[in-house]
Order: structure tokens, then C-alpha cells, then sequence
């Protein structure tokens, strides 16, 4: 059987891997917008081919189509989806895993899916303001008291989010003035009429859980949490993700059971409702970013159309079963066959980038990388490849995260083995990556308890989810 | 003694001068006979004055700082290349500069003194170290997607809505600039932590060496309980430091707790005011004793620390004038009786009545029905460390400078 791979980063690697090792003997296609190592790697093994060009493009996805005749595709990133391409594979009557545009708009649009979640009253929804005017978003948030974040109406790569949390009343006026300057900027990235979207802060751990749909079934992978600041020990500006863990088992020491299950329900919840607004069932992966807040337990950040990178690479290394023949089933709307083994040990994931990112990308860009991934795997460690092109026969960085490693065990042990592992990379330039992550569970497991405390007692007070703000000039919010 | 805080913004958008002004208020416990700051924009620009940071005026803009509250004036000292404020005692500083600004690991291990420094370079680098024995205190946090901070102590970053992350290592280096945050071990770590960081420095909201600092103060007064269990009717201690011995004395005996004192205009330090004419004022000033409170009762007060004892037999003075029966003197920290050659203002030998004078005479001279000071034992208990420096208590110290 042939399958299509549409994308080019680490989260594509990872599946491209699944689909070339699994039993059922696909042969990968692939097409990506720079020769990502890895996939041209898994691509050859099973004697595939491998082409580039737009991954944006219908007409390009259309033309691969038409070349490699698959028998079902896979669309990994965002973007493709929001330009149409599952759209382009069902119109052609091949299956794929990814939903239409107009599902995909649940992560495009954070408006239409604030809109959506308050309609259908589902649980873990936030308080919103939209605004078409920099200025008024501007006054906004110099009005109101109040913690808030602002986010750019639409996904834009997650670039862009600011947060205020305003507790030091004596600090407020910097934070807010630093803030509505941001908003410009912000909205800069924005090309629709709705450019800003804030919302109440709200705080606490974060956890990804990845669901897929054939439209009929819902299958839940086990959760992950991936780790936003650049830098070491948490620090830095906001990123696509420095690295991620999952497990044990289908949870994180930080969530229980009860809030796991509440939590699928408000994906399964929001993926029924786009079905009713959008008039067609929601196919693909549907992920809550979630965040255990003490107004709901549960609550939704965003919504993801596809996989979380880097929660894949902490996902996928840990199923047991047949990762490639679930997303045959899931394109097929089989996947009441389904069957899903996950390894009770933990996974840790560490992405490394060039010095640059996220501030300077030129200066993470055109960057040597070399390593010996055969070693590294002996070392106990996987490799994805992510933001790096295979050159000549050099790996030159693109200017994002270049690579993703992985490694199982429980959580400390594997932060071990990536130590280890990360000194067998050699760069022309300076790497950046986080060995915290996975080392700071207990601080989760603590912050989870101190707003479980909070919603819980707003369970018994039956006033979860109640909130409001007040501003003299604006009124209620 | 000092507070030292450096602030980097990774976005230029931000002016951190309010920042960095309240996070040194914040850290103004640890001293604040003179404030200063230095600030980066284009360039560096200072501002130093003998007041405390509270008073501190400064109208400079920039998106990183470093900023300094304690006993020695003209922190923070700077260069055209780097500028740095100390925690601690650092020989030759302005060689030191010199040094740092070509070859920084280099002027770190050549570096004579015990110290946290915190240095801002003219590129656009916080550098935050904390020397091999640890004996001065120093640690990291963020604030949000925006900044990272250095600073003495978490509450640096609480008050400004930060969140404190880890602990510099003694010995460690750490590097911040917008592109980066990186550790750097220059120097296997001796750890030698200070007592004194534990008994009455440090804020009680903080984590310092490796140790929750109310935690430790409670436990302290519970373990004064084990060793001077006092028949008494009511406990009381000496605002704001010895409060938590209270709270661990009378919860170990079941004894009742009560406010004696309440205070008179702002929170001046006694131990460090500079003049004794104010050491004197400063406490009756400060400490005003509640009748009610001691009035016919047996009390156990609790400080501490004793220097010369002018403050605490004040204090016994005037609880005896209200009615107290009894009282009975605990202090919170072994005797003090030598200096501390490490930046810790212990007055020399000669000052320090404990370094002359026999408990008897002692009891004597403030007029108390008696008086016990916490074991050296019984503080390695109630800190559960090993590794501290207790030089002022026992004269052996752990690094020659």
C-alpha cells in the first residue's frame, strides 16, 4: 500500500517512521517544502519517493497525488490544512487523516472557536473579547484590571502570545504599557478583519491530550506535556515547544483519571459540535492544549486540527501497537478496529535549536549540524529531524528546532540518557535546548494540587466556571 | 550585607526600571544604607545614593538592569565594558572589572573574596555567580515570556509577579542574554551555607539554601523547646524575625502565643543601624510593648540574636515595667562571638557581649530570670544541614580570604 506524507518537520519524521516500520509494509510517499533527513530516510527504506514543493499548494498536493497514486494520505502541520489539502485528497476519493478547511478552522480561527464552545456551552471555556481595532484592543487592556491574555485572531504559528497577569497592582501600568505596544505588532501578523482576541488569564499546568476521529470513533493517544520557554530552567521567550514528556501510562503524574476522562470530553464534545455547525464530521487528530485552571479543572487553551510537535515525538515512540496501520484506519473510517497499546514508562523529548531561536532566525539559519544517529540510538536515545534540510550531504538548520530527541524510561533516567546523547551533536554554532524538561514533574504535580483545591471547591460551590471583571468606564466583562 | 537583583527583558518593548525598583525593595531586608542602579539601553547609565532603595529616584529607561541594596556605598560600580553589584566581600573590584570584561571565567576563578555577584555587560549579558562556598545566597527566575532574573532571593521575583525557578549552585555561573540562558560550573562546590542566612536574613517568603526559610525559623523554635522547655503563660517574639520561633516554641509546649509588640514607623533594621544612639531610639521606637499582652504573666521572649544586648535588655526593661512576672530570654541563634569576615555585619569581638561575658553576668546585665541560646547542634538539627558556615559562632571559617 502506497501512503502520501504531506510536511516537513520533526512531527512528520516521527510518523513517517511509524508508517515505514509498520508490519502492514506501506510504502512512503512524501512531500515536503526542504528535504527533511529523516523522512527522505524512511522514504527510501521502503522505496518510496520523496518530492518538494509548496505543502500550502492544492495545485502541488493535487499534482503528488496524481504522480504517486496513494492509497491514503497523512497530513501532518497545520497550515496545509488550512489551505485545503485534506479537502484535495477527498475531492480526488483518496482517505486521509487531517479534517477539511472548515474543520480545521477550530485551530485557524481562536474566535470561531471561542464562538463555538460557548454556543454548545461546553466545559473549560474561557471569557473572550474579539477586536477588529488595534486601538480599542489597546484600550481594552489599559481599562480593565485583571490578568489577561492577548492572542492574534488566528493561528499564526503560535507566534504572538502575550499574557498580563496583573497581581502587583503597582506594576501595572508598565505591564499594560509594554502590552499595547505588543498589540500592533501583534496584529501585524493577523491578515484578517479580526485581529485580536483576549481572554481571561487563567493558570496552572499545562497537557496536551491528541484524539483521532474518523468522524464516528474517537481513539485518545496518551497525554503529553510540552514545555513553551526558549530557555534552561523555564526561561525565555515563547516557542513552538523546547521539548515534551508523556506517560506514565496514559497520563502525567499531574493529571488523574477522572480529569483525563473530563478532559475527552470536551474533545469530543467540540468535535461533534464542529460537525453540526460545519455540516460535515470532523476527521483527523483533534488535540486539546489544555490547562488545569482552578475555574474549570480542565480548560481549553487551544485547539490543535493535527499533532502537537513536540508532543508527537513523545507520543508515538511509546505505542506499542500499529502507529501507521491507526492512521490507515482513521483515513478509512475503520477505526472502530482499532486497537491501542501505549508502554507504561514515561518518554522525554529535547528539541535542540541553533543559537537564534526564536529571536533571531537569521542567525539560526544556514547552520552546520552533523551526528551520528546509529551511536545515539545505542545510547538509548531516538532522533527526529525537524527544522534541517539534508544539503549535499550536509544538515544545514533551517532556523527553527533542527532536531527532537527522545528517550524512554522513567522520567530521570531519560533525562540522563539525553544528556549523554546531546553531547554527540556537533554544530558550528552554539545549541540551544532545556535539560529541565522532565526534571521538574514534582513542581507540576504541585501546581496541579493548589488549583485542584480551588476547583474543587467550586464544584461543591457549583460555581465552576464563573467569572467576570469589572472596569469603571467598561462595565462587566 | 546586601540585595543584589539583575533584570533582562528578551524584547526591547519592555522598560524594566519600575521592575527592577520594586524587586530591590524587595530584597531591602538585607540592607539598605545605600541603593543604586545601573541600567542598559544604549549604553549604561547609574545611579548610586546613601538612601534606601524606597527613595531611590531614578528617571533612567532601558530593557535590562542590575540593582543594589545594602551597607556598602557606591554599588553598583561600573566600567564602559560591564558593571557589577556584589553580595558579600569582593577584594579589588575595580581590577576585578577589568579582568571580567576581557576573560570573565578567568576573573571569576582568580577572584579573591566570598560573594554572589550579579554583572551586566554593555552587549547585553546578565552573568550571575555565586561563589564555590555558596555563603552568600543567589538564584533564577522568570517573569512570563519577557524577562529573566538574577536576584539575592525569590521574593525579588514575587513582588514583581515573577516566578522564582532554582538556586544558582555555589560555584555556578549563569549567563542571560536574549538569545540565551546557560550555566556555567567554574568552581567545584564547598558549600559552606550561612547560619545567619537561615536565623534572621533572609525573608521568611523565601527559599535560600536549599531550604524553605519560615520552615526553618519554626522548627528553630521548636527546637529551642526541646532544649529549654520554659513553665511560662504566654510566648512572644521579637517582630518581624523571631515571630516564627514563637510560633515553633508554643506549638511544641502547647504554650499560648501572643503579639507583645507593635511597631512604630517604618521597619528599621536595628542590627543595622550604624550609630548605637539609634540602636537605642530605633528599638523603643520600633518595639512598642502591649500591657495586655504581659501584663501578671510568666513570659518567654524569644529573639534572634544577641550583639550587644542594648536592645534586648530595653526590651526586658520595659515588659517588666508593663507587669511581667517573669521573662525569660531565648535566642533564636547560637552565641555570636567573633566577626564575620564574609560580609555579614557582626560587629568585631570586642562588641559582642556573649564573646565576653559568662551567661550568668549576662542574664545579669539585661535583667533577665534567664536566658538559653540555641545549641550549635540544635541548629544543624533545625536547618538539617551539614555544610554551614558558623564563623561567628564558633570562629572557624570556612575559606580564607
Amino acid at each position: 500500500m502506497k501512503v502520501l506524507l504531506v510536511g516537513d518537520g520533526a512531527r512528520e519524521h516521527a510518523m513517517a517512521e511509524a508508517l515505514a516500520s509498520s508490519p502492514q509494509g506501506y510504502r512512503v510517499y512524501a512531500l515536503s517544502s526542504y528535504v527533511n533527513p529523516g523522512i527522505r530516510e524512511a522514504v527510501n527504506r521502503t522505496g518510496g519517493e520523496y518530492t518538494q514543493g509548496n505543502i500550502n499548494s492544492r495545485e502541488e498536493v493535487a499534482k503528488a497525488i496524481k504522480r504517486f497514486n496513494p492509497d491514503f494520505g497523512v497530513v501532518g502541520p497545520e497550515d496545509p490544512l488550512f489551505h485545503g489539502v485534506a479537502d484535495e485528497f477527498r475531492k480526488n476519493g483518496i482517505p486521509v487523516v487531517g479534517p477539511n478547511m472548515a474543520g480545521a478552522e477550530i485551530e485557524r480561527s481562536k474566535v470561531w472557536m471561542r464562538q463555538l464552545m460557548w454556543k454548545y456551552r461546553i466545559d473549560g471555556r474561557l471569557r473572550f473579547r474579539s477586536f477588529t481595532s488595534l486601538e480599542e484592543a489597546s484600550r481594552f487592556i489599559v481599562e480593565y484590571g485583571g490578568s489577561v491574555a492577548v492572542k492574534p485572531a488566528e493561528q499564526v504559528g503560535g507566534k504572538g502570545v502575550k499574557v498580563v497577569a496583573d497581581i502587583q497592582a503597582y506594576l501595572s501600568n508598565e505591564k499594560r504599557r509594554a502590552l499595547s505596544k505588543s498589540v500592533d505588532e501583534i496584529g501585524s501578523l493577523v491578515k484578517n478583519e479580526v485581529k485580536i482576541i483576549i481572554e481571561e488569564k487563567v493558570d496552572g499546568p499545562e497537557y496536551t491530550l491528541h484524539v483521532l476521529t474518523d468522524g464516528h470513533t474517537f481513539l485518545p493517544l496518551p497525554l503529553a506535556q510540552d514545555y513553551k520557554h526558549a530557555y534552561q530552567d523555564g526561561i525565555g521567550p515563547e516557542t513552538g515547544g523546547m521539548g515534551s514528556v508523556s506517560g506514565p501510562g496514559r497520563l502525567l503524574p499531574f493529571i488523574n483519571e477522572e480529569e483525563y476522562e473530563k478532559t475527552l470530553k470536551i474533545v469530543q464534545d467540540t468535535a461533534r459540535a464542529i460537525g453540526q455547525e460545519t455540516g460535515e464530521s470532523y476527521r483527523g487528530f483533534i488535540s486539546g492544549q489544555m490547562m488545569l485552571t482552578e475555574l474549570w479543572g480542565p480548560t481549553v487553551i487551544e485547539f490543535y486540527s493535527r499533532m502537537g510537535d513536540p508532543e508527537t515525538s513523545a507520543i508515538i515512540p511509546r505505542i506499542t501497537s500499529d502507529f501507521g496501520y491507526l492512521l490507515q484506519l482513521t483515513a478509512e473510517e475503520r477505526l472502530t478496529q482499532a486497537k491501542l497499546e501505549v508502554r507504561m514508562e514515561p518518554s522525554v523529548v529535547r528539541a535542540v535549536a541553533p543559537l537564534g531561536y526564536p529571536l533571531r532566525r537569521d542567525m539560526a539559519t544556514g547552520k552546520e549540524i552533523s551526528l551520528d544517529v546509529k551511536a545515539m540510538r545505542e545510547k538509548g536515545c531516538l532522533v527526529y529531524f525537524g527544522s534541517i534540510s539534508y544539503e549535499g550531504g550536509k544538515l544545514v538548520t533551517k532556523g527553527s528546532r533542527a532536531l527532537e530527541l527522545v528517550a524512554l524510561g522513567d522520567f530521570e533516567e531519560s533525562s540522563r540518557k539525553l544528556d549523554g546523547c546531546i553531547k554527540m551533536i556537533s554544530a558550528n554554532t552554539e545549541l540551544v535546548y532545556r535539560t529541565d524538561i522532565g526534571r521538574t514533574l514534582g513542581e507540576q504535580v504541585e501546581k496541579a494540587e493548589i488549583v485542584r483545591y480551588s476547583y474543587q471547591n467550586r464544584i461543591r460551590r457549583n460555581s465552576l466556571g464563573v467569572s467576570a471583571d469589572w472596569a469603571p468606564n467598561g462595565g462587566l466583562w | 550585607m546586601a540585595g543584589i537583583v539583575g533584570l533582562l527583558a528578551f524584547d526591547k518593548v519592555w522598560n524594566i526600571s519600575r521592575f527592577l525598583y520594586y524587586s530591590m525593595i524587595g530584597l531591602q531586608h538585607r540592607g539598605y544604607a545605600s541603593s543604586g542602579v545601573v541600567m542598559l539601553n544604549q549604553e549604561m547609565r547609574s545611579v548610586t545614593r546613601d538612601v534606601s532603595p524606597e527613595d531611590l529616584e531614578f528617571q533612567l529607561e532601558g530593557w535590562a538592569g542590575i540593582g543594589y541594596t545594602g551597607s556598602r556605598r557606591g554599588y553598583p560600580i561600573h566600567n564602559d565594558e560591564v558593571a557589577i553589584v556584589v553580595d558579600g566581600v569582593l577584594r579589588e573590584p575595580e581590577n576585578f572589572l577589568k579582568t571580567f570584561a576581557r576573560d570573565r571565567e578567568r576573573a571569576l576563578e582568580e577572584a579573591k573574596g566570598a560573594f554572589s555577584l550579579i554583572a551586566m555587560t554593555r552587549d547585553g549579558e546578565i552573568v550571575g555567580y555565586r561563589d564555590e562556598t555558596g555563603v552568600r545566597p543567589l538564584s533564577l527566575g522568570g517573569f512570563g515570556f519577557d524577562m529573566g532574573i538574577i536576584a539575592s532571593e525569590p521574593v525579588a521575583m514575587s513582588v514583581i509577579g515573577g516566578d522564582f525557578r532554582r538556586e544558582v549552585m555555589p560555584g555556578e555561573m549563569v549567563t542571560i542574554s536574549s538569545l540565551n540562558v546557560k550555566s556555567t560550573q567554574i568552581k567545584e562546590p564547598r558549600k559552606a551555607y550561612c547560619s545567619i542566612e537561615y536565623v534572621y536574613q533572609a525573608r521568611i517568603d523565601s527559599v535560600v539554601n536549599e531550604s524553605n526559610v519560615y520552615e526553618t525559623r519554626v522548627r528553630i523554635g521548636e527546637q529551642l523547646a526541646e532544649e529549654k522547655p520554659i513553665e511560662a503563660d504566654t510566648v512572644i517574639g521579637v517582630p518581624d524575625t523571631a515571630l516564627p520561633f514563637a510560633v515553633g516554641y508554643s506549638r511544641k509546649l502547647g504554650l499560648q502565643l501572643d503579639l507583645g509588640f507593635t511597631r512604630t514607623g517604618s521597619p528599621i533594621r536595628t542590627m543595622l543601624a550604624s550609630d548605637s544612639f539609634l540602636k537605642i531610639v530605633g528599638v523603643q521606637l520600633k518595639l512598642n510593648p502591649i500591657k495586655s499582652a504581659v501584663f501578671g504573666k510568666r513570659v518567654v521572649l524569644i529573639d534572634d540574636s544577641m550583639v550587644t544586648g542594648t536592645t534586648l535588655k530595653n526590651t526586658i526593661m520595659s515588659l517588666r515595667r508593663l507587669g511581667a512576672k517573669e521573662v525569660h530570654v531565648l535566642i533564636g541563634s547560637p552565641k555570636l562571638i567573633s566577626a564575620c569576615p564574609y560580609g555579614i555585619e557582626v560587629p568585631e569581638d570586642k562588641e559582642l557581649i556573649a564573646a565576653n561575658l559568662s551567661e550568668e553576668e549576662i542574664a545579669k546585665v539585661l535583667g533577665a530570670d534567664s536566658i538559653h541560646w540555641l545549641s550549635l547542634e540544635g541548629l544543624s538539627r533545625a536547618i538539617s544541614k551539614s555544610t554551614l558556615c558558623t564563623g561567628c559562632m564558633t570562629k572557624r571559617y570556612p575559606k580564607v580570604i
